[in-house]
């Protein structure tokens, strides 16, 4: 219990802290906003006017709207930006006094997305409220089971994404391209996460590749979950088991890039 | 007396560049990132085009290699971004925010000149070439050949293009005068250029009046891409170079607007 308490007052600290430093950065936050919506609003545009009055695949132009409006808020709370901050880190040695500090540098991580987070994705969620006022097609119905269970698997996304992000940007103990290999995994993720269009819109074969990989995971699954096109116990069940596997892979991928990368920063730091 | 370019700009600018190309040939592996980044982002964006395809014939009234032509452009111009815009204007930013702009202020050449073009990453031009090379290719796969008129509306809207896409950056970066903390600006650039990956016909109204009208991204793309497929006529080609004179005469505007702030700013 006492354990308990101990790590609650931490990561207390540590959140006030991200969400402090972030606060003076206000006008930087409305600009990752604005540049998390304007991609699927983008690609919603283009859907919109290929739907016409018809249906693309099943989806007519009010599902697409709802799509890409979940996509948005999805996105924004399981994006990681970690690659990027750890690729400096330890670049340029700022790895160093976090790893002289009595706690592990990923829970500053942690802490620092869940500030981040609570505050973009709020925003976003504002946006969405506004937008359903005066446009039904965006509105969804009142679900709260759904709305849970949605919750869970954006948290098990969130993680996942997290563990892709930091595992990627301890490749910098290796090379000084590991932000680049995240911008390759992002190109991919683009198709197969379905950031350009929902995955059954993909070519079979494309769709078939996808499915027996991460990236539907994290990030179509809790959307398709949230929009209700992922329904029935079977498929939720299914969508959940391939998040836990998929989570559990990456946290084993971090653990090595961790452990392995560690031993060859000291050698070379001294 | 505000657009005389003397001619000491030339010499300064060829001094500038001559030492970025002495410098980043020394980097010669970023030539083959360079080139494989671009190839991957092309192809990926040919990707998006055939996923689009697969459910329509048209976008926006365009069929693919008319796309594929404006995508060729879109590179093309995405080229002069990463070569002269983002490492010049675009570092204007955080140097407003650590005073590193008081440097370049005590020089005597004019400021914007310089901070648009003091830098040349000459590998990046190679997505120009690449750009318009796929341009030709999609414009030979619709079997058009451009007649000389049509060429030359291509190339004066290509560079009425150019020189919105400046406007656009320096109208962006003044920002930074108003709005201190903000160090990536050109966040903002990127995540509304996307939209010009794509004919502005393809957009539903309101989008498309955003494109046309208050972020002009539609005269960047769209409009060359028109004059070469003879999409649309020749004498587009005059109100491309009008529109151009314009944003950069109101940017312009804004950049002496904004400098007068910062040096009240700092005392």
């Amino acid at each position: 219990m006492n354990r308990v308490a101990d790590w609650a007052r931490r990561y207390g600290a540590l959140i006030r802290n991200a969400w402090l430093v972030d606060l003076q950065y206000r006008a930087s936050i409305v600009l990752w906003i604005i540049w998390g919506v304007t991609e699927p609003t983008i690609a919603l545009g283009i859907w919109w006017s290929i739907a016409g009055d018809g249906q693309v695949g099943g989806y007519a132009r009010a599902d697409f709207a709802r799509y890409f409006f979940a996509l948005m808020l999805v996105n924004q709370l399981t994006i990681a930006w970690d690659s990027w901050y750890l690729d400096r880190w330890i670049r340029e040695g700022d790895l160093n006094y976090r790893l002289a500090r009595p706690l592990h540098p990923a829970h500053e991580a942690v802490a620092e997305n869940i500030a981040y987070k609570a505050r973009s994705g709020g925003m976003i969620l504002v946006v969405w409220l506004v937008a359903a006022l005066v446009w039904p097609a965006v509105r969804l119905p009142l679900a709260p089971g759904r709305w849970t269970l949605t919750a869970l698997a954006v948290l098990l996304a969130a993680a996942m994404r997290f563990f892709i992000s930091f595992a990627t940007g301890l490749l910098a103990f290796w090379t000084t391209r590991a932000t680049a290999i995240m911008g390759l995994h992002g190109g991919v993720a683009l198709f197969l996460s379905g950031r350009i269009a929902p995955l059954t819109l993909l070519p079979p074969a494309v769709a078939g590749v996808a499915a027996l990989l991460w990236f539907p995971y994290m990030l179509a699954f809790p959307v398709n979950l949230l929009t209700g096109a992922v329904h029935g116990t079977a498929a939720v069940l299914h969508g959940f088991a391939g998040q836990l596997v998929w989570l559990g892979l990456w946290v084993g991928a971090y653990q090595l890039a961790w452990t392995r990368g560690l031993r060859r920063y000291g050698a070379v730091g001294g | 007396m505000m657009f005389r370019v003397p001619r000491s700009a030339f010499r300064v600018l060829a001094a500038l560049w001559r030492l970025n190309l002495a410098e980043e040939l020394q980097y010669r592996a970023n030539f083959v990132a360079s080139v494989l980044g671009t190839v991957f982002w092309i192809g990926t964006a040919l990707l998006t085009l055939a996923l689009f395809f697969r459910h329509t014939t048209r976008l926006g009234g365009w069929d693919y290699w008319e796309v594929v032509v404006l995508l060729g452009v879109f590179n093309a111009l995405t080229g002069v971004i990463e070569a002269v815009l983002r490492p010049g204007i675009g570092r204007l930013a955080s140097e407003v925010r650590n005073g590193g702009l008081d440097l370049v202020l005590a020089k005597p050449v004019d400021a914007q000149g310089f901070v648009s073009f003091r830098r040349l990453d000459v590998w990046h031009l190679t997505d120009v070439v690449l750009g318009l090379g796929l341009a030709g290719y999609a414009l030979s796969r619709l079997g058009r050949v451009p007649g000389v008129l049509q060429l030359a509306a291509f190339v004066v809207a290509l560079a009425a293009a150019g020189i919105v896409v400046y406007a656009i950056w320096v109208a962006l970066m003044s920002l930074a005068f108003w709005f201190v903390s903000v160090e990536n600006l050109s966040v903002l650039f990127d995540a509304v250029y996307e939209g010009a990956r794509y004919p502005v016909t393809a957009y539903p109204g309101a989008l498309r009046f955003v494109f046309v009208y208050l972020l002009p991204i539609a005269w960047t793309t769209t409009i060359p891409t028109s004059a070469l497929t003879g999409r649309l006529g020749p004498e587009i080609a005059v109100a491309a170079a009008a529109v151009a004179a314009l944003a950069f005469v109101l940017a312009r505007l804004l950049w002496r607007a904004a400098l007068r702030r910062y040096t009240g700013a700092s005392g």
